[in-house]
């Protein structure tokens, strides 16, 4: 418990120092925001212009859809946030040498990577995300408050998910010298999970449950709030699975720092 | 022109030096299409057997998608990234000392990533595309021509399009923020994703007088045969057209960011 709170500070002064450095440079930081805004703005408007024009997508009426794709971009922002350094870290701090400055620090390697800078101007995605959902609550006749209640923590348990994964993928550059990393390709699978489930064959279900499982960190979060009944036992299975992916990254960055020898450099 | 040809021979060499990347590079434009696959797949399933959406049937809407991804695989390039970290790392002095029209030596490397993209992305994507999803052939042997020479111009068009925003992303603290906002911004303008009559009535006339649209579309229908003849020659006229006013207003603003950079010395 000692060391959650410790961790707990050390989050906080790293984002109050990246903050304020940031902040330093206003009108740069509100650019920043704009046009990370208007790369949101122009994705939703895809949504919205494709599926307003169909009373529903795979059974799922309009609204549900904006809900979805809208609380998708929550856990979505929150991981752009955090996860700068992990694309990084392959190239930044292997090859270049900046992980031994890490490695002399009393503080977990992998927490270091991920919040020693952040992408403050994602936090934008988490605003419009939210709202894109208050939106389509008030449109949506039946909505189950105990789901909506519970979204925000489930936001949180998706973002663990995927940057459990992306810390995963991260932590094979230990093993292999890659500068690219097979991270694009999975980066690109996170779409699959903005749009409901029901419009998929089998097999893509299983991936994204299973395999690379971003179904539980974007769709399955929504199931309870939308009483999709067939869909809401997996609702209480997204705790497990943001737990299971946190601790096997953990795990493997362990094992990976063990393994890491210096370039000296 | 020999020196022109040796930056696009070293641009080509320096690709073939990462081999991950294309298989890394083919499965994620193959995840791209197969998204689309599926929301078209449902989206098709609410209109009658045969019917339109947009003006396409499904198979050319598929084979829309499939053609706008190859495209896409082709003419891609980053060097609007490569100028803005080239000023904020004050390497550009480098680049200035050379005895050559910095945009054009600038345009000229990305035409030779294009040509190894070509062999290397677009070619394996476009087969393997073809052999998991029933996507079509050009309507005819002049659509296939037509197309190839739009293919070019949409290249040529991107490299202008994206000289011009890496010296305007110089200006930003964060130019990685702003060239992923560039992406999703020009995917949604160029009809990559959907094609311009998704968009509500209004807004058609102003895609129509961008240039986005000549990105994808303009090559995109020309390969499914919707636009043929004379009309397809005019509407390459159009893209050409765009080219030049683009590459000439990279120029304009390539002068004046110019005079600015020598003073900061690099």
């Amino acid at each position: 418990m000692k060391e959650v709170r410790r961790h707990a500070r050390l989050l906080g002064l790293y984002f109050s120092q990246y903050a304020k450095a940031r902040l330093e440079h206003r009108v740069d930081f509100f650019t920043s925001v704009f046009a990370s805004f208007a790369g949101t703005a122009a994705s939703f408007s895809v949504v919205l212009l494709l599926f307003s024009r169909f009373p529903h997508l795979g059974g799922w009426t309009f609204p549900e859809i904006v809900f979805l794709y809208g609380f998708s971009l929550v856990p979505f922002g929150l991981f752009n946030v955090v996860s700068p350094n992990l694309y990084e870290f392959s190239g930044r701090y292997l090859t270049e040498g900046r992980f031994d400055r890490i490695l002399l620090r009393p503080v977990s390697p992998l927490f270091q990577i991920l919040f020693e800078s952040f992408r403050l101007e994602s936090l934008q995605e988490v605003v419009t995300g939210t709202l894109a959902v208050v939106w389509a609550v008030r449109r949506l006749p039946d909505v189950s408050m105990a789901g909506l209640w519970l979204l925000p923590l489930w936001a949180v348990f998706g973002a663990v998910i995927y940057v459990s994964i992306f810390a995963i993928l991260t932590a094979l550059g230990f093993w292999i010298e890659d500068r690219i990393g097979i991270a694009p390709p999975v980066f690109n699978l996170m779409s699959f999970g903005r749009y409901p489930l029901t419009i998929y064959d089998l097999k893509v279900r299983v991936l994204l449950s299973s395999v690379i499982p971003f179904a539980f960190a974007s769709f399955y979060p929504t199931v309870l709030a939308l009483r999709k009944a067939e869909f809401i036992p997996f609702f209480a299975v997204v705790p497990f699975v943001s737990a299971a992916s946190l601790l096997l990254a953990v795990f493997l960055w362990r094992v990976g720092v063990q393994k890491y020898g210096s370039t000296g450099s | 022109m020999r020196p022109y040809l040796a930056f696009a021979r070293a641009s080509f060499l320096n690709l073939l030096a990462y081999r991950a990347r294309y298989f890394v590079g083919i499965l994620t434009y193959f995840f791209n299409v197969t998204v689309w696959y599926y929301i078209w797949k449902a989206l098709f399933s609410e209109v009658p057997p045969g019917g339109t959406l947009g003006g396409f049937t499904f198979p050319e809407m598929l084979t829309y998608v499939a053609t706008g991804w190859v495209l896409r695989s082709f003419y891609f390039n980053e060097i609007d990234r490569e100028i803005a970290v080239q000023v904020q790392e004050g390497r550009m002095a480098m680049a200035l000392i050379k005895p050559v029209d910095y945009q054009a030596m600038t345009i000229v490397q990305s035409l030779g990533e294009s040509v190894f993209r070509a062999g290397f992305f677009a070619a394996p994507i476009a087969l393997v595309l073809l052999a998991v999803y029933p996507v079509s052939l050009p309507a005819s042997p002049s659509a296939a021509l037509l197309c190839g020479v739009s293919g070019i111009l949409s290249a040529l068009l991107v490299a202008a399009i994206n000289f011009c925003v890496g010296l305007i992303a110089i200006r930003t603290y964060s130019i990685l923020g702003f060239l992923r906002a560039k992406y999703m911004v020009l995917e949604l303008l160029s009809g990559l994703l959907i094609p311009p009559a998704f968009f509500p009535e209004k807004v058609r006339p102003v895609l129509d007088w961008l240039p986005f649209l000549h990105m994808n579309f303009t090559p995109g229908r020309i390969y499914l045969g919707l636009v043929s003849g004379r009309a397809a020659l005019e509407v390459l006229a159009l893209q050409a057209f765009w080219v030049v006013a683009l590459l000439f207003l990279g120029q304009v603003l390539w002068r004046r960011t110019a005079r600015h950079i020598e003073s900061m010395g690099g």
